[in-house]
């Protein structure tokens, strides 16, 4: 099926209310982005970084972003986690018009359904690698917060470094308490941002066996954003970015 | 908001070191507030628990002109346990010396007995006071101040005379108990017995004197009911009841007027800190911008974000509250031997917390108005800041809500100011002039950024790189202009608006008066001596002018058959007794603003002129019956005219003019003040007290010093309160130049990468800090002028002129303050090694 005609049969959003109740069959893109734009205004005037992109993503699949530093990929999964506001098309989640939700209406779906990591790790510099597992599970209200981040941490080789602050882990300890913590509310969707570009290729590798580990734990949509070959290769599908179009020619990764 | 509170406190566990600026300006600023509220209570409060000390007496009742009669007595006898009787009066004390008459202005007690009832007089050498004024070998004794001891060039032995009666001083007078209940004094004081005034000539009738019985009541008698009672049956008789609740008025007063004003700068301080505070505040916010992102990424709605960091800062606040109570109320404690040396009444320093309140809640109200503008702004902080800097768009406005609170909040603290104040005259004008203050800096702020900016890219700058440079970073985004400009500014406006009142009311006093008051006063002139008087001034050439008016005094006590008090308040014209005079001869026709003036034969019956303003005042108008107690005697007199008496050059002005058939037969003294010519003045003075030892000649040259004197204490104690502001504006100066230390450590290590060498590195930072320093000077400068010329307009009626010499102070101490204070913190940029820094920072 065309993925257009998908998206306007879908169109009519539900109640943010009853976000938990939305049920998607195995067939129902979980992601989806129609002829989504982003423009941003600079110092140097207004850029346009992403044109018209329309692509869907199902439930359960692991995507990799590839293309040239500049090609718009980081931009292009700000948009999917609502991180950043489209200025045109449409960008759908679980069935939601994330162009239509409020900064807060952002947030509180983000709390539910996704997980995010980061190239530079971003961890609260204030709060301990449990504290920080546990942030997300609090703000989402959840009374056993500190037990599950604690397993989570445990999961993912760290349970001997609970206490730890951030500036005193490596960086690639550093990056599994932020798997740990994207993970810990068992997203539906998982982003992750160049997740191995600041750490060597070992622990790079690790951190990657760790993140599709999680994937297939709570069955989780990946879309990751990659420099690297192999790990794009691990993906089951690659989609190139270049000058913030989606590039339809055929790619080595994708062979 | 638990969550929030958690997410507070582990934010908060990395401790406080983004916010001892924060700190130190909160609590700086409550401290002086509760320091200077603690002083004026542990005065207030020493007063009240010494009143009766201070009184000289639990009661006093006091009258002019006269002693107390046989029924008066009776009354006292009746409810004291002790009476004390006094009299007080200004006189001439004169002494033989080889060259001819010394004299010298004082102010006599004469004493019986029983004086002191409380407290104890102490004298130098050290003796009894019984035994200092007893006759000995038929001259009686008396003390004397040191310092007129001095000006009279006595010794212990040498005689004086008081009028017409000898004394021998016997000692210096050290420690008079009730020394400050008479308030403002223009004599150092001399004390004798009543028995050798006697034969002074000086308690004649007529003369100006006052008597004073202090009354020792038994324990526990009810003060509020004595008073009425005395009142009842004696105050038409002219009797004055003052009682041990308050000793003394005028002091209570006066502490309670510039403690309430001092309050006031206090909170110009406060404001000076605030731009601390806001800034302290925005810069740890923007530190934050990454963990806010974060945590609006891991779900984290707005309000969940605000109530994280308001709690935060709400917590400090409340730390800064509990430092600078904790320094308020320990200061007056621990400087108590200098405040209490300085102070002419007992003081009870303790620990108060009404005064510690009142400043806890002008500090809360100001961290929370300052802080609640950049705490609006993390609701605008974008969760895509983590991607890519995205602070260049939060520059938009607070949501309306945020603007609303704050209005609320100003309004408040200003509610308060004026509630505690006690004034709202005074208030509203300080915090007006504060937030005027605080707009015009704004702006002026802004638009030095502005004109910097222009200047960076001005043509005929280039090649003058420490220049261009210097402007680039004061027009530059991240410029301290701002809060340099805010803080230093306002803390210097205080004293710029202090320096030029002051200079301009000493210019008054000082400069100004003495060219068209007269140089003495006589009182006391008793009629038969008016003529020979007038024959001695008038004849000399030197002398320009002389006027003389009939003299008495008396207290208004009725306005239209009700108590003057209950109809006019406490108005100055109705505490205590005034000057009362009669005229035959009506005054130039411009002066009586309305009414008529009675014809020259007048005969019916009693006609008053009123001043017109002080009448506007009360609210006395033509054709009002006005009661005036002269002598024990009522006269109620008719207000017939109003006329424009002119009290500011020291002339002649009598509030009270009657017409003379009001006052027939009552026994009255002249007033006469003579305009001569400086060189003359001392032979003038020898004539005419030489001839009639019972005249009392004021120079007015002394008095003026004496006000003088006194308006420097205020501007003292008024330029200590600015300098607590000023202490304020430079924490926070330096923590303006500390928050810029990392971004000029990074430019330095640019500009040495290209090849500048330090010394253009360092003329740069030192070039911006002297452009802000001295623009803040500047408007500080125009400020304070605008505030003296406001002050000295409408509040002390006469002309401003702008004073050049403290308003250059000003311009030059705002720059050198900025260049110290930048200065300090431009040593490790310029010491950071080029290589080390960009490497970091890549």
């Amino acid at each position: 099926m065309p993925v257009k005609t998908l998206l306007i049969a879908r169109k009519t959003p539900y109640p943010l209310e009853d976000i938990e109740a939305v049920n998607l069959t195995m067939a129902d893109p979980i992601l989806s982005l129609c002829d989504a734009a982003l423009s941003l205004e600079g110092n140097a005037g207004r850029v346009d970084i992403l044109h018209g992109v329309t692509l869907s993503i199902d439930k359960g699949e692991t995507v990799g972003l590839v293309g040239p530093s500049g090609s718009g990929k980081s931009s292009l999964l700000m948009l999917l986690g609502g991180l950043e506001r489209a200025t045109g098309g449409q960008v759908l989640a679980l069935g939601q018009d994330l162009t239509t939700m409020s900064e807060d209406q952002l947030a509180r779906f983000r709390r539910q359904h996704m997980g995010v990591v980061f190239q530079s790790f971003h961890l609260i510099p204030t709060m301990t690698a449990l504290e920080n597992v546990a942030t997300p599970l609090e703000l989402a209200g959840q009374r056993d917060a500190f037990e599950r981040a604690e397993a989570e941490l445990d999961a993912v080789g760290l349970g001997h470094r609970l206490g730890h602050y951030p500036s005193q882990m490596s960086g690639g300890e550093q990056q599994r308490v932020a798997l740990a913590r994207a993970a810990a509310p068992r997203p539906s969707i998982l982003l992750a941002d160049e997740p191995t570009g600041n750490l060597d290729e070992t622990t790079g590798a690790q951190i990657m066996d760790l993140l599709l580990g999680l994937r297939d734990k709570y069955g989780s949509t990946l879309v990751l954003v990659t420099h690297s070959r192999e790990l794009a290769a691990r993906c089951d599908r690659v989609i190139r970015l270049r000058d913030g179009r989606i590039d339809l020619a055929p790619s080595k990764a994708a062979e | 908001m638990m969550m929030a509170w958690r997410i507070a406190r582990r934010e908060l566990r990395g401790g406080l070191q983004g916010f001892r600026i924060f700190l130190a300006c909160l609590a700086l600023g409550v401290a002086a507030i509760a320091a200077v509220g603690s002083v004026r209570q542990s005065i207030e409060e020493g007063l009240t628990r010494e009143g009766a000390v201070i009184l000289g007496g639990d009661a006093q009742m006091e009258f002019t002109y006269r002693f107390a009669d046989p029924d008066e007595r009776a009354h006292m006898d009746r409810i004291a346990e002790a009476v004390s009787e006094a009299v007080d009066f200004r006189s001439m004390a004169t002494t033989n010396t080889p060259d001819g008459v010394d004299r010298a202005l004082t102010q006599v007690r004469g004493v019986d007995a029983a004086y002191p009832l409380y407290g104890a007089v102490t004298l130098t050498p050290e003796m009894a006071l019984p035994d200092a004024l007893r006759a000995q070998d038929g001259l009686y004794g008396g003390v004397m101040q040191q310092v007129l001891i001095d000006r009279m060039g006595l010794a212990i032995g040498d005689r004086f005379r008081l009028g017409t009666q000898k004394f021998e001083l016997r000692a210096a007078l050290t420690v008079e108990p009730d020394g400050a209940a008479g308030g403002f004094s223009l004599g150092p004081r001399t004390i004798v017995s009543l028995e050798g005034l006697e034969g002074a000539g000086l308690l004649e009738p007529g003369t100006l004197f006052d008597t004073e019985y202090r009354l020792r009541l038994p324990q526990g008698a009810d003060l509020a009911a004595l008073e009425q009672q005395a009142e009842q049956l004696f105050r038409d008789q002219g009797m004055r009841w003052q009682d041990a609740r308050n000793g003394a008025p005028g002091v209570q007063r006066f502490v309670e007027r510039i403690g309430a004003f001092l309050v006031l700068v206090g909170l110009a301080g406060l404001a000076v800190g605030g731009v601390g505070i806001s800034s302290a505040v925005r810069a740890y916010l923007e530190g934050k911008l990454a963990t806010i992102a974060t945590l609006k990424t891991l779900g984290a709605t707005s309000n969940t974000i605000f109530a994280v960091y308001f709690l935060q800062i709400g917590l400090l606040t409340l730390l800064g509250l509990a430092i600078g109570l904790m320094l308020g109320a320990l200061a007056p404690l621990a400087l108590f031997p200098i405040i209490s040396a300085q102070l002419p009444v007992p003081v009870a320093f303790s620990f108060y917390p009404a005064p510690l309140a009142e400043a806890a809640l002008y500090g809360a109200l100001t961290a929370l108005i300052f802080t609640l503008l950049p705490l609006a702004r993390t609701e605008q902080m974008r969760a895509a800041s983590l991607f890519r800097d995205a602070s260049g768009s939060a520059k938009l406005w607070p949501r309306p809500r945020y603007i609303l609170v704050i209005t609320g909040l100003v309004a408040g603290l200003a509610a308060a100011a004026i509630g505690f104040s006690g004034t709202t005259f005074l208030a509203t004008w300080t915090i007006g002039g504060i937030i005027g203050a605080l707009g015009l800096l704004a702006v002026a702020a802004w638009a030095i950024k502005a004109l910097a900016r222009r200047l960076a890219g001005m043509r005929a700058l280039r090649g003058y790189t420490a220049l261009r440079l210097a402007f680039g970073a004061v027009g530059g985004r991240s410029s301290e202009a701002a809060s340099v400009v805010l803080s230093l500014g306002l803390g210097l406006s205080v004293l710029a608006a202090v320096g030029q009142i002051d200079a301009n009311l000493r210019a008054a006093i000082q400069a100004d008066l003495p060219d068209v008051a007269p140089s003495y006063f006589f009182v006391d002139i008793q009629t038969e001596q008016l003529q020979p008087f007038l024959d001695r001034v008038q004849g000399d050439a030197a002398v320009s002018r002389v006027d003389t008016a009939p003299m008495l005094r008396g207290i208004i006590t009725q306005i239209n058959g009700q108590p003057a008090r209950e109809v006019a308040g406490n108005h100055w014209v109705l505490r205590g007794d005034r000057g009362v005079t009669y005229s035959t001869t009506a005054p130039p026709l411009e002066e009586v603003t309305q009414g008529q003036w009675w014809p020259d034969d007048y005969a019916g019956p009693p006609l008053m002129a009123f001043a017109a303003e002080e009448a506007a005042e009360i609210g006395i108008t033509l054709g009002d019956e006005i009661t005036v107690n002269i002598l024990g005697r009522d006269i109620t007199a008719s207000v017939a005219a109003l006329r424009e008496v002119d009290f500011s050059n020291a002339g002649i002005g009598f509030v009270l003019t009657l017409n003379e058939g009001a006052l027939a037969g009552a026994p009255h003294s002249h007033i006469a003040t003579v305009y001569a010519e400086q060189e003359a003045e001392a032979a003038i003075l020898r004539d005419v007290a030489g001839d009639a030892p019972n005249i009392t000649a004021i120079r007015v040259r002394d008095a003026l010093d004496r006000v003088a004197d006194a308006l420097r204490g205020i501007a003292a104690a008024t330029s200590y309160g600015a300098l607590a502001t000023l202490i304020t504006g430079f924490v926070v100066l330096i923590g303006a130049a500390a928050a810029g230390e990392r971004s000029r450590v990074f430019e330095a290590a640019v500009l040495k990468t290209l090849g500048a060498v330090r010394g253009t590195v360092l003329a740069s930072f030192a070039i911006r800090s002297a452009i802000l320093g001295g623009a803040a000077g500047l408007v500080a400068m125009g400020a304070g002028a605008l505030g003296g010329w406001a002050v000295m307009t409408f509040i002390m009626d006469t002309t401003y002129r702008f004073d050049p010499v403290s308003a250059f102070a000003i311009v030059i101490g705002g720059a050198l303050a900025t260049l110290i204070a930048g200065l300090a913190f431009a040593l490790r940029p310029l010491a950071a090694r080029a290589a080390h820094v960009l490497r970091a920072r890549e």
